[in-house]
């Protein structure tokens, strides 16, 4: 019984330990300088020079109009007419 | 001395029916064997007594399956006589089993009527080339081969056809089977110059109508195709002349909604486009209410089956004052072969009957045969009055499939007064010179004629306008 309490003891007091160990502080620094002119890119410039919209037809949207391709339904109607 | 000659004549016809009549009696009585049915109907179709003879005709082929020469000979004739009654009883099935042009000609059409198009083109094929049903046959065949887009068969076919059917009109003796194969024979030209427009081959198409004359049932319905063509060709003002031409008089009980759409287009190609709105606001003005109209007759009486028959007999007045499209719609039906058909046959049915009800010796047998060809006759009336029918319905579906066409144009037509607006150009309307001689494109085949306010017979079909095309661009309206 007593070495129980001991080691409960003990693993309380580890524990506490380790939570002190976790309050740690950061600190970043407060001011930098970064030299543009200094800094190299690799690759090619896509922009173009200056703006431009290319001239397009306006779009028109088509309708379907009636067309006779074919006379199927008269030359059906024929058949069913015929006797 | 010529009416004692008739007398004799009629004296002597009307005791041969009696003693027929009496041998087909006599044989119900005493022949007891399986082939009763068949013995009975031949004697009845020897006394001319061709309606009486369908039921027996139908009890043997449903339970034997022999078909013998005399057998052959007294369906073909009841074909001939009663069309396709004949064989009505008994299903695709059954008679599948049988193999004689006749009812292969039967079934062979009503599998075609069933879009069962691969078996029909089987069972049509079993027609010998020599047989007198050859050349619906080969009719029936090439509209198979055409709806299937195997256009060289189809030409084929429809060659056949004119050959067989032109043959057959020249050795037939009785003016309504010359007129019958006739009928057959253009149907088939016109087939073939359908299959050229089709192939786009327009110019070939329109020779080949040329080969139907203006007297024929035919040509009303060619001006239609006639018309699409021209269209095709880009002749819009022919095309505008023929569709006109179902204005006149003599054609008013010809009337198609889709006319009046090939109308409305062909102004729309000349960029005429106040004329093409009123052409469609025409098309709703006259056709959407009568459709109305007619659908409504057609709800009230969808379950009679005597109702629309009645109006064929009704007198022209008593029509007219239901719907004013009635009197025409039915006008068109009276000109359809099958209708034609079946109302002759309900005649000759009728007439049967009474000469039935005349025979003095009355017994079990002569009631049951009046009782028959009662059924028969109700039968018949039934499927007039369902042709017709059916021939209203199909007319307000044509309405409703085209005012989606004309709803389309119309759109179409607005489009293009707005851009005209926004273009702040002076609309079509208001300078454009109203037709002149020189925009009438005329071959030298064709007629030239003044229009001077009425339509002239011989005139008809050879109509064109000649309006000067209202758009910028002189090619064709941007579609």
């Amino acid at each position: 019984m007593k070495i129980l309490i001991i080691i409960t003891a003990l693993l309380s007091f580890a524990a506490h330990a380790q939570e002190e160990k976790k309050n740690v502080i950061y600190k970043y620094k407060e001011y930098e300088i970064i030299d543009l002119g200094s800094l190299e890119i690799k690759g090619q410039i896509m922009a173009p020079g200056d703006l431009t919209v290319n001239e397009r037809e306006r779009q028109t949207f088509k309708r379907s109009l009636l067309e006779k391709n074919y006379f199927d339904f008269e030359n059906r109607r024929e058949i069913e007419n015929l006797r | 001395m010529k009416y004692l000659v008739i007398l004799i004549a009629l004296l002597a016809t009307s005791l041969e029916v009696n003693a027929s009549a009496k041998g087909a009696y006599e044989l119900y009585q005493k022949d007891k064997t399986k082939t009763r049915d068949k013995k009975i109907a031949h004697e009845l179709i020897e006394s001319s007594y061709y309606f009486s003879a369908i039921p027996y005709i139908n009890n043997y082929l449903e339970k034997n399956n022999e078909i013998d020469a005399e057998l052959e000979a007294d369906i073909e004739t009841l074909v001939i006589k009663t069309g396709t009654m004949a064989v009505l009883n008994l299903d695709e099935k059954r008679l599948e089993g049988f193999n004689i042009p006749s009812i292969s000609l039967i079934l062979g059409t009503r599998l075609f009527n069933k879009e069962q198009s691969a078996k029909a083109y089987e069972i049509l094929s079993r027609i010998p080339e020599t047989h007198q049903f050859s050349a619906e046959a080969a009719l029936i065949k090439g509209t198979i081969r055409n709806l299937e887009r195997k256009n060289i068969e189809a030409n084929n076919l429809y060659d056949a056809c004119i050959k067989k059917a032109s043959a057959l009109e020249e050795s037939s003796k009785g003016e309504k089977l010359k007129r019958y194969y006739d009928y057959l024979k253009e149907t088939c030209i016109i087939r073939t110059a359908r299959v050229k427009i089709e192939e786009k081959k327009y110019v070939e198409a329109l020779e080949t109508y040329e080969q139907i004359d203006k007297r024929s049932y035919k040509w009303p319905y060619i001006l239609m195709d006639q018309a699409w063509a021209h269209y095709y060709l880009k002749d819009y003002n022919r095309a505008l002349g023929l569709t006109t031409t179902y204005k006149s008089p003599l054609l008013e009980s010809y009337f198609f909604p889709e006319a009046e759409v090939l109308m409305a287009l062909s102004y729309y190609n000349l960029c005429l486009w106040d004329d093409s709105l009123k052409v469609v606001d025409h098309f709703y003005d006259v056709y959407q209410s009568k459709a109305q109209a007619l659908k409504e007759i057609l709800g009230k009486n969808k379950t009679s089956n005597t109702y629309f028959l009645d109006l064929y007999y009704a007198d022209p007045e008593a029509r007219g004052n239901l719907n004013p499209f009635i009197r025409n719609l039915i006008t068109q039906t009276r000109k359809q072969v099958k209708f034609n058909l079946d109302l002759a046959s309900l005649k000759a049915a009728k007439d049967e009957l009474q000469l039935l009800k005349k025979l003095k010796n009355k017994n079990d047998f002569t009631e049951m045969l009046e009782g028959n060809l009662d059924s028969t006759i109700s039968f018949i009336s039934a499927k007039i009055n369902y042709y017709i029918k059916k021939e209203i319905f199909t007319f307000i579906n044509e309405i409703h499939k085209h005012s989606f066409s004309m709803f389309n144009l119309k759109l179409e037509l607005l489009s293009k007064k707005r851009d005209e607006i926004y273009n702040a150009k002076a609309l079509a309307a208001t300078d454009r010179n109203r037709g002149s001689d020189v925009n009438v494109k005329r071959k030298t085949s064709q007629y030239y004629f003044d229009f001077n306010g009425s339509f002239w017979a011989d005139e008809l079909g050879d109509y064109s306008f000649g309006l000067q095309t209202a758009c910028k661009d002189s090619s064709v309206a941007k579609k």
